[in-house]
């Protein structure tokens, strides 16, 4: 018997290896990592800050790189020793124990081994780094929170010299010269000028082409709102339960967060490869779009449904569908309405930018317009969105209110 | 034979392990006005989702006029839970469709799936929800949205929901708690005049006054165990405190 609870023992402990190392990667390696980057980065603007108003050039070191290694190690162990850094807030830890000058420098000599924490982190549940053996000092749970003002602190200054050469870097990496706004001018006039001097004969043209570009937006949105209807139920967590459910709840939101991180630019010029410039690329643009965009405003409004009346239906003996069509499509008619016109207000707006890249409708002419330097032609048809945009802005706030 | 039988009931909820009901036997005969008290989480609405099964019991036993209701398919319990009316706390009435739909809605089961869908329910039904609603004295407000009306209002809506199924159990989970005390009492003699036309009632109650008002028998729970089942008036200082705990005063709704 004695053995067979050792051995259960030891399997136990086992299992508790990878929790183990996760808190110790969580709480000793990760916010020692998050500050060596954050002083990395502080080194980079500082550099590039001081070289661009300096010398006029940008160099994120102007040491060598093995400067840079020292320094922000040095720092680190300072910034670890004697104060709450950054990544110590972020987990929410401070040091204590002996707190004298001596333990402080101890930890700070020995702060740089930190990551040998992990040695011993299988077998220990409370992981420790070489400062906190030697040094006798501890990361623990902040408990009293002693206030000091920001001028206090290292962490303060540090932030503070963060800001400023982010805002000195950002000067120097966009080569930022209002000078050159008012010695520009002049080559401008001649652009103004074609501006107020719009080509109106060309309106027909233009409204042909605004027709073109609203039926794109109608088309993509009434055949994508089907199918989003279709895959939002699936892409709902309150309906999607068990293993099963779970996985194809998942899958869809991960295919759907992905699509939709792709522009609906990029989109267009994918389908203007595929099928060709013109509308048809550009409704297929907004069509992808849509479907993953409508999908998950619907799951998310499937999602905040009340149970309540999905009970009190089930209670009175109807079916799943009964259920469905009496206590969950009341509730989220309205709002599926709602997110379909504010959509198409989107899609009309967005047909303009995805017909620049190819997609057809009035974008397109636009930019080839604005190409060849025919700017009384592009004002019109600017003068067409800008109305029409307007006018859908309102039109679909309207009905969208009285829906709510 | 007892109307509804309840043997060595138990439930678990698997998430968390909580033990909501152990080892829960009772009977109520026909007629019978049973009010459930005790603490919040005591397993008062648990017991009464098990025993239309909107919550499936671990183990035990329910027999609704001798039919064994936790062995029934769904489909079969479907067609039990017609009788079986509820109305609930927080009313759960569908807020953006008129009284008459909401009232409708205790018909379903007793329709064709196709024909509901479709939204048609026969004139018969059309004419049983207009005296439903005239029972509980909401007659005019059939084509008002739900979310027009007051607390006492909807919950008026929620009775007349059950009363279309034609109960001859209901089950009412707290129908009072989110109302004011003037308002409780004209919702609880709704309740009390549907008792008295002969249905079953078991009605889970927060204030101890009310359920001495409007029980015949009292059930009290406790971490989900009968502690007592008696007469509401053998319900005295020690039993109280024993229910309620020890700190807990007697609060009155007049």
């Amino acid at each position: 018997m004695r053995t067979f609870f050792a051995e259960a023992a030891l399997l136990e402990s086992l299992r508790e290896i990878p929790a183990r190392v996760g808190w110790a990667l969580r709480i000793k390696i990760l916010p020692a990592l998050l500050d060596l980057t954050f002083l990395a980065y502080v080194w980079a603007a500082t550099n590039a800050t001081y070289s661009y108003f300096r010398f006029g050039f940008l160099s994120f070191s102007l040491l060598p790189w093995w400067w840079m290694v020292i320094v922000v190690v040095a720092v680190g162990a300072m910034w670890s020793a004697w104060d709450q850094t950054l990544g110590m807030k972020v987990v929410n830890r401070e040091l204590s124990g002996e707190t004298d000058f001596a333990s402080r420098f101890l930890y700070a000599v020995l702060w740089p081994f930190f990551p040998l924490a992990l040695l011993t982190a299988p077998f220990d549940p409370k992981a420790r780094t070489p400062g906190e053996l030697l040094a006798e000092l501890t990361l623990t749970e902040v408990r009293l929170i002693t206030y000091r003002p920001w001028y206090r602190t290292l962490t303060g200054w540090l932030a503070l010299i963060a800001i400023l050469s982010t805002l000195g870097a950002a000067v120097g990496v966009t080569k930022v010269e209002p000078g050159r706004l008012v010695t520009g001018f002049e080559k401008t006039i001649k652009f103004w000028r074609a501006i107020f001097s719009p080509r109106w004969d060309l309106l027909g043209l233009g409204l042909k082409l605004l027709g073109e570009t609203v039926f794109m937006a109608i088309m993509a949105t009434a055949f994508a709102v089907p199918i989003a209807v279709l895959l939002s139920f699936l892409a709902a967590r309150n309906l999607m339960r068990g293993p099963l459910g779970r996985l194809i709840y998942v899958i869809l939101r991960m295919i759907g967060s992905f699509t939709r991180s792709v522009d609906a630019v990029i989109w267009a010029i994918i389908f203007a490869v595929w099928v060709g410039t013109g509308s048809f690329a550009g409704v297929l643009a907004l069509f992808v779009h849509s479907i993953v965009d409508l999908m998950k405003l619907y799951a998310e409004q499937i999602e905040a449904i009340d149970p309540g009346p999905v009970e009190a239906i089930t209670a009175t003996g109807a079916n799943h569908l009964q259920v469905l069509r009496y206590a969950v499509i009341p509730q989220i008619i309205n709002p599926f309405l709602s997110f379909t016109l504010y959509r198409w207000d989107i899609n009309v707006r967005m047909a303009t930018v995805v017909g620049m890249v190819g997609g057809g409708g009035i974008g397109f002419r636009l930019i080839q317009y604005l190409r060849s330097w025919a700017f009384p032609e592009a004002t019109v048809l600017t003068i067409l969105i800008i109305l029409m945009v307007w006018a859908l802005d309102w039109l679909s706030a309207r009905l969208r209110a009285k829906l709510a | 034979m007892p109307h509804l039988v309840v043997e060595n009931l138990t439930k678990v909820y698997e998430r968390g392990k909580i033990r909501a009901l152990f080892n829960v036997s009772f009977s109520v005969e026909k007629g019978e006005f049973l009010v459930l008290i005790g603490l919040s989480g005591s397993g008062k609405s648990t017991l009464l989702r098990c025993i239309n099964r909107l919550v499936e019991p671990t183990s035990g036993r329910i027999f609704l006029n001798g039919v064994e209701l936790t062995k029934l398919s769904p489909r079969a319990m479907r067609k039990v839970r017609r009788k079986i009316g509820m109305v609930f706390q927080q009313f759960n009435l569908v807020k953006r469709a008129t009284v008459l739909q909401n009232v409708l809605a205790g018909r379903l089961g007793y329709n064709s799936t196709l024909s509901t869908l479709l939204g048609r329910f026969p004139k018969e039904d059309l004419r049983r929800a207009q005296e439903c609603l005239e029972r509980v004295g909401l007659l005019d407000k059939m084509y008002v949205r739900a979310d027009q009306l007051s607390g006492g209002q909807q919950q008026r809506v929620g009775i007349a929901r059950a009363l279309m199924q034609e109960p001859e159990l209901l089950l009412a989970d707290e129908p009072v708690s989110a109302l004011d005390p003037a308002t409780s009492h004209s919702v609880m003699q709704y309740i009390e005049q549907i008792n008295k036309d002969g249905v079953t009632v078991i009605a889970s109650l927060h204030f101890l006054s009310l359920a001495r008002r409007y029980g015949q028998r009292i059930i009290a729970l406790k971490a989900g165990e009968i502690v007592f089942d008696g007469l509401p008036e053998a319900i005295d200082d020690r039993k109280f405190k024993e229910i309620y705990g020890e700190e807990a005063e007697e609060v009155e709704v007049r």
